[in-house]
């Protein structure tokens, strides 16, 4: 998966435009970035700047009005669902504000999930990989539990596991700690951290608040849609 | 594939209450659907094997004899089961169906009664004593009576009758029937045992040994009445049986390879077709030595060819006797001609030819069966392609199949405008003879089954509701799962398993509820006596037969229709947009 390129996202020129009854928001009017491998880096703007339509459209799960958008090597404009699904799948994890868990699922099997949608692995070692992950994010006492179980810090760790057990090039967090008191909030960060450390994983979260933004290696500003500070 | 039945399966018990609620909507419709198609499948079933079993088996093989409507005899029993016996794999049971319409005469009332004989003492008819002795409960005698040699012509009668005729067990009844010769016959009988009928339509049944009904009617050895076959499979065999037996009792030429009396001279006896059309052919067809066509046919005499009236001295107005043997090795048997014309053989026809009317003739050939004719014997008889082949009388007639009641009786009315005095051949299924009874039960069935499936749309219509609202309730779900890496089939087979999986266990307890119902219903016992409708019932019960294969037939249609119609909401959800499915808020 991972190119030579040192570049995991290169971005130029992008916009989006959301139809609103007559009207259209721009959403993002004109957006160059590059994010190099292993960065972990924050996107950081007031509320309606645009930093969840940034976010969707790196992680293809929304598409572009215009611009090029390369994700991994990936040019992803030209893809049809099934590649983008399977784009998603193998070089893109996700971490949600709402933790957004399989509620049927107990925690390991939560972690297991995109492992088992791969059909790359046995079962064994599916099992292995997704424990090993409940271990790193401190889980390793609740494998057992369903997400009502556990509290909001806890959920958010297993969606950490999740986004992190396919060993993905990227990982995208749109306000990870929102939800979440600051105290929890810090420990989250620090658990993405380290991870980001340790599988050399390339981090990008969005946050309004600046407290979260001292965990931030990088930070790009976004404003009305377009990128202030990089 | 596992992990995602794993989770459809999950998901099912997630909403417990609405999932119970459409479950049992659809184990309902399951439960009727297997109810229903039991139920008609009982219906067929009493039908068919019960009610159509009595009155026309599944396939019948029916004579005329010389065309007469009342004279439902063949007499060479022999060649029928030859054929016959082709098809044991089929036939299941062969039935001669000797029944007469009597007069019966009883205390200072007369009613009319369906006499038929029943064969106890055969072999092989142990099954269809049992049935008839399950059809129709005995509430006074014995059947065994039937066979009492002390009485004179033992009888079983329904309950209904014998109380309106007014006699008791070891009573005489006087009856009246018309015999195979149609003739009038009379004579009396010993009622010694009393039925009670499920129906009206068993009412006027009564019952008597073959051998006796056979004896009055005026049955011999050799002869059969109507046979009705019990055979394998009838919807499924009836009509290829049919249509193989007709194939099979196609009729040749009936000949009569005779000698004349005093010597050994060799005499091919034919008979012409005497109906108008045929008569006008043959006067064209044949030149006159001697007599005159007019006096011919209104005496119905005989046409001698010239070589030999010249050589027994023959002329119009004369009468000969040749003799010839029958089929049962009787040599000598005597045929008595009258000659009304001498014509020219022209060397088509052989030296020694007799043409005899038809009637006379057939009067002769069915009563005194001949051999079959020699090798040596075949050079005189005219073949296939002679030119007055189809103006000589053939060994019988074989009438067309036909498929409904409607071409059944128009064929036996065109028939009897034609005049033929040759014995008729029919073969028919059930579904001509049968088809009122035929046709009540294809109703039957269509109303039970409309109802259950009307039931099961209105389940399915349930289904997509619940899904519809299962899909809107998830939608965050779905978009987290499709935003992770899942495909947009997987998204909808996810839907389709936990459809299929609410499905069979609903049917499931359907088809076990089903069960129970119908062992529930069966067991209560009806009265129904006089009610046409109580031909449905098996002694007094509802009848329900479920297969092993139409159960699952059913419940395999339901889990077809429900995961079908799952289909399109399911897809659906798959469609969705990750990026709105996640921003969905409820
Ligand atoms: N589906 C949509 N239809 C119309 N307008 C939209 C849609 N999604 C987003 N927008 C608009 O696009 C702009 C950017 O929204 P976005 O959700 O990206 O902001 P954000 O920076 O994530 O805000 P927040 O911090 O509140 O989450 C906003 O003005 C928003 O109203
Ligand atoms: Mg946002």
């Amino acid at each position: 998966m991972k190119k030579t390129a040192k570049n995991i996202i290169e971005i130029s020129g992008l916009t989006k435009d959301y139809p609103l009854g007559n009207t259209t928001v721009n959403a993002l009017r004109g957006i160059d970035l590059n994010v190099q491998e292993g960065a972990f880096t924050s996107i950081i703007g007031p509320s309606g700047s645009g930093k969840t339509t940034l976010l969707n459209i790196i992680g293809c799960i929304d598409t572009a009005t215009r611009g090029s958008v390369k994700v991994a090597g990936h040019e992803i404009t030209g893809l049809n669902d099934k590649q983008i699904t399977d784009l998603r799948l193998h070089t893109i994890g996700f971490i949600f504000q709402t933790f957004n868990l399989i509620p049927v699922l107990d925690v390991l099997e939560n972690i297991e999930f995109p492992l088992l949608l791969m059909k790359k692995h046995s079962g064994a070692e599916i099992r292995q990989r997704a424990e090993k992950l409940a271990d790193l994010v401190g889980l390793g006492e609740h494998v057992k539990h369903r997400p009502a179980e556990l509290s909001g810090g806890q959920r958010q760790r297993v969606a950490i596991a999740r986004a992190l057990v396919t060993s993905p090039s990227l990982v995208l967090a749109d306000e990870p700690t929102a939800n979440l008191d600051s105290v929890t909030g810090g420990q989250i960060l620090e658990v993405m951290r380290q991870m980001n450390r340790l599988e050399k994983t390339t981090f990008i979260f969005s946050t309004h608040d600046a407290n979260v933004l001292k965990y931030a290696i990088g930070v790009t500003k976004l404003k009305d849609g377009v990128i202030t500070a990089n | 594939m596992l992990a995602l039945i794993r989770m459809s399966l999950r998901n099912l018990f997630r909403q417990k209450r609405r999932n119970l609620l459409l479950g049992s909507a659809i184990a309902v419709g399951v439960l009727l659907l297997v109810v229903a198609n039991s139920f008609s499948r009982g219906i067929s079933d009493v039908m068919i094997n019960k009610v159509l079993r009595w009155v026309t088996g599944h396939v019948t093989v029916a004579y005329n004899e010389r065309s007469r409507m009342a004279s439902e005899i063949f007499r060479d029993k022999d060649r029928i089961n030859a054929i016959l016996d082709q098809h044991k794999d089929v036939i299941l049971q062969r039935e001669e169906a000797i029944g007469a319409f009597v007069k019966a005469i009883g205390v200072g009332k007369a009613d009319n009664l369906m006499l038929i004989g029943l064969d106890f003492s055969a072999a092989g008819n142990e099954k269809s004593r049992k049935e008839t002795e399950e059809a129709f409960r005995l509430i006074g005698g014995n059947w065994d009576d039937l066979n009492n040699s002390t009485a004179e012509n033992p009888l079983i009668i329904s309950q209904e009758k014998a109380r309106y005729l007014g006699v008791k067990i070891g009573d005489i009844l006087r009856i009246r029937l018309r015999n195979i010769y149609s003739q009038d016959q009379s004579a009396r009988a010993t009622v010694m045992g009393i039925v009670k009928s499920d129906n009206i339509f068993m009412q006027p049944v009564a019952f008597i040994d073959m051998q006796k009904i056979k004896d009055i009617m005026g049955f011999d050895a050799h002869s059969t009445g109507i046979l009705n076959l019990i055979i394998k499979d009838p919807m499924r065999n009836a009509q290829p049986l049919a249509d193989a037996l007709h194939k099979q009792l196609n009729a040749s030429l009936a000949v009569i390879p005779a000698a004349a009396q005093k010597s050994d001279l060799p005499i091919t006896v034919l008979g012409y077709r005497s109906d108008p059309d045929s008569r006008d052919k043959l006067s064209k067809l044949l030149t006159l030595r001697q007599g005159a066509w007019d006096t011919l046919w209104k005496d119905k005499t005989a046409l001698v060819s010239a070589p030999l009236a010249q050589r027994l001295r023959l002329k119009p107005g004369s009468s000969l006797e040749v003799r010839y043997t029958d089929k049962w090795g009787n040599a000598n048997t005597p045929m008595l001609i009258k000659v009304g014309g001498i014509f020219d053989p022209q060397k088509v026809w052989g030296e020694n030819t007799i043409l005899a009317n038809d009637e006379k003739f057939y009067e002769q050939f069915y009563e005194h069966w001949p051999r079959a004719a020699q090798p040596n014997e075949q050079a005189a008889i005219p073949g296939t392609s002679h030119t007055a082949y189809a103006l000589l009388a053939p060994e019988w007639i074989l009438l067309p199949r036909t498929l409904t009641t409607e071409d059944l009786e128009k064929k036996y009315q065109d028939m009897g405008k034609k005049k033929q005095k040759a014995t008729l051949i029919d073969v028919r299924t059930m579904y001509e003879a049968g088809k009122m009874v035929l046709q009540l039960e294809g109703v039957l069935n269509l109303i039970t089954l409309t109802a259950a499936l009307i039931l099961l749309f209105i389940t399915l219509i349930g289904v997509i509701n619940t899904l519809r609202m299962t899909i809107r309730e998830r939608t965050r779900e779905i978009g987290t799962i499709r935003a992770i890496g899942m495909q947009q089939k997987d998204v909808r087979n996810l839907f389709l398993f936990e459809s299929f999986f609410l499905a069979l266990f609903a049917s499931i307890a359907g088809v076990i509820l089903a069960l129970l119902i119908m062992w529930g219903l069966s067991s209560i016992t009806l009265r129904m006596d006089d009610n046409p409708l109580g031909m449905m019932l098996v002694n007094g019960h509802l009848y329900f037969l479920p297969t092993i294969w139409s159960v699952l037939g059913n419940m395999l249609l339901v889990l077809v229709l429900v995961v079908v119609t799952a289909f399109f909401p399911a897809r659906r959800a798959a469609k969705l947009s990750p990026v709105e499915a996640l921003r969905h808020t409820e």
